[in-house]
């Protein structure tokens, strides 16, 4: 049940985003999230989406990395 | 050492790891499930020995909240919408499957907010939605009674069982060397617990759940603990800041407050649940529809308790693969994909 998937806002009105998650549309709530604009992607949990996603997992491990060894 | 700064590196880090044997608690489900998906556990160092902790919500539903909804089913006549894997969670007496071959309606839906939606559009039926999970699903929950207010509806309500990780994470804080911190929990309530529990010692890495983040906070967590000093390190940034969801935070506290939960398999941690505040009884499935008081858990065999504090592992149950299987779950921790019984049993986890 706890799958969080991330998707990309293809538009907002009234606190409910229309989302695509690989391939599938999906209405969820986007009250959460201020300023949410299409093309944002974003992180969803039980259909609602609890945040905004930066960057890809590659530079952030890269980051990580060189950020915590000495 | 010789820097680290990608994948390769890391899993050799991770394969050829000779230092002093560390524990590392994953408290998330899907963590635990991820990282057995992923084949992680194969290649890992013996002297590295991950715990699959009690992040999985389904695992820690005590037997007598099943109780509560097969009663709201039968007895009082509910639909009961839920995620589906809380379907085969056996009760005391039996499961919500058990009740559906009954004659007792329990319903799949995707969101809380969809139940409300459901409940909207079908007056006649009192709706209950089976309200379980940590701070990451929890604000969903809040949303759908927000919701219910709003389209002025007075068929729907929330079955709470909602908990909340602080609690669990002092509660074992001796079963483990750090822990594998639940992302998406805090993205929620961000990082600052972390911090303070690393001022009193207790180390942890937040992870993500691509392969290449949890090899990433794992190597993390062993170079950190070789170095003999508590820590904590946001290894996903991209989704988890220091502030996490104020939003979030906010509408939570609006409509709930700290209860004292029941783990099951753990028991009573004080104040690591959520409930409806008193104002919002109307939306509160045990008031509004006067449940009576279940008793807590009988005894089945099952070794759960143990599993989720890490003293065993799932095939060190008597009953594992041979009475308790998915088909045929004795407890919680196989029914659900993020149970540990579960994802051992099913990627054939002897490790
Ligand atoms: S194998 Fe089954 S009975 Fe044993 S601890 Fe796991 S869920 Fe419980």
């Amino acid at each position: 049940m706890c799958v969080g998937l991330s998707a990309k806002v293809i538009s907002v009105k009234d606190g409910v985003a229309m989302v695509d998650c690989t391939g599938a549309k999906r209405e969820i709530s986007a009250e959460l999230l201020d300023n949410l604009e299409p093309g944002d992607y974003v992180m969803v949990h039980a259909g609602c989406a609890i945040a905004k996603i930066t960057d890809d997992d590659k530079s952030e491990s890269e980051k990580v990395l060189k950020e915590n060894q000495a | 050492m010789t820097s680290i700064t990608d994948t390769s590196d890391l899993k050799k880090y991770l394969e050829t790891y000779d230092g002093p044997e560390v524990r590392i608690m994953e408290v998330c489900g899907t963590h635990t499930h991820e990282i057995f998906r992923q084949g992680i556990r194969n290649f890992l160092s013996p002297k590295i020995n991950l715990i699959s902790g009690p992040g999985c919500p389904v695992c820690v539903t005590p037997a007598s909240y099943i109780d509560e909804a097969v009663y709201l089913a039968l007895e009082k006549g509910c639909t009961i919408t839920t995620f589906g894997d809380l379907v085969r969670v056996p009760g005391n007496v039996k499961s919500l499957q058990q009740a559906r071959a009954e004659g007792g309606k329990v319903k799949v839906v995707y969101s809380p907010i969809d139940a409300e939606k459901y409940a909207k559009d079908h007056p006649e039926e009192q709706v209950v939605f089976l309200s379980v999970g940590f701070e990451t699903t929890t604000p969903s929950d809040v949303i759908s009674v927000q919701n219910a207010i709003k389209d002025k509806i007075n068929n729907f309500a929330l079955l709470t069982a909602n908990k909340t990780m602080p609690g669990a994470y002092e509660a074992m804080a001796s079963s483990t060397d750090a822990y594998l911190y639940p992302g998406h929990v805090h993205a929620i309530i961000g990082t600052q617990l972390c911090k303070d529990m690393a001022e009193r010692g207790v180390s942890g890495t937040i992870a993500g759940f691509t392969g290449e983040e949890l090899l990433t906070a794992l190597g993390i967590t062993v170079m950190k603990l070789a170095e003999g000093k508590p820590f904590f390190v946001n290894a996903y940034p991209r989704v988890v800041t220091d502030a996490g969801s104020p939003a979030a935070c906010a509408i939570v506290d609006k409509y709930l407050k700290p209860c004292d939960a029941e783990w099951r398999g753990i028991g009573m941690i004080p104040g690591s649940g959520v409930e409806l505040k008193d104002e919002y009884a109307d939306y509160d499935a045990r008031k509004k529809h006067s449940i009576p008081k279940m008793e807590y858990e009988k005894k089945t065999g099952c070794k759960c308790g143990n599993v989720l504090q890490g003293q065993i592992k799932p095939n060190q149950c008597p009953l594992f693969g041979k009475v308790c299987n998915p088909d045929h779950p004795v407890g919680a921790c196989m029914v659900s994909d993020e149970g540990a019984c579960s994802a051992f049993y099913m990627y054939g986890g002897q490790s």
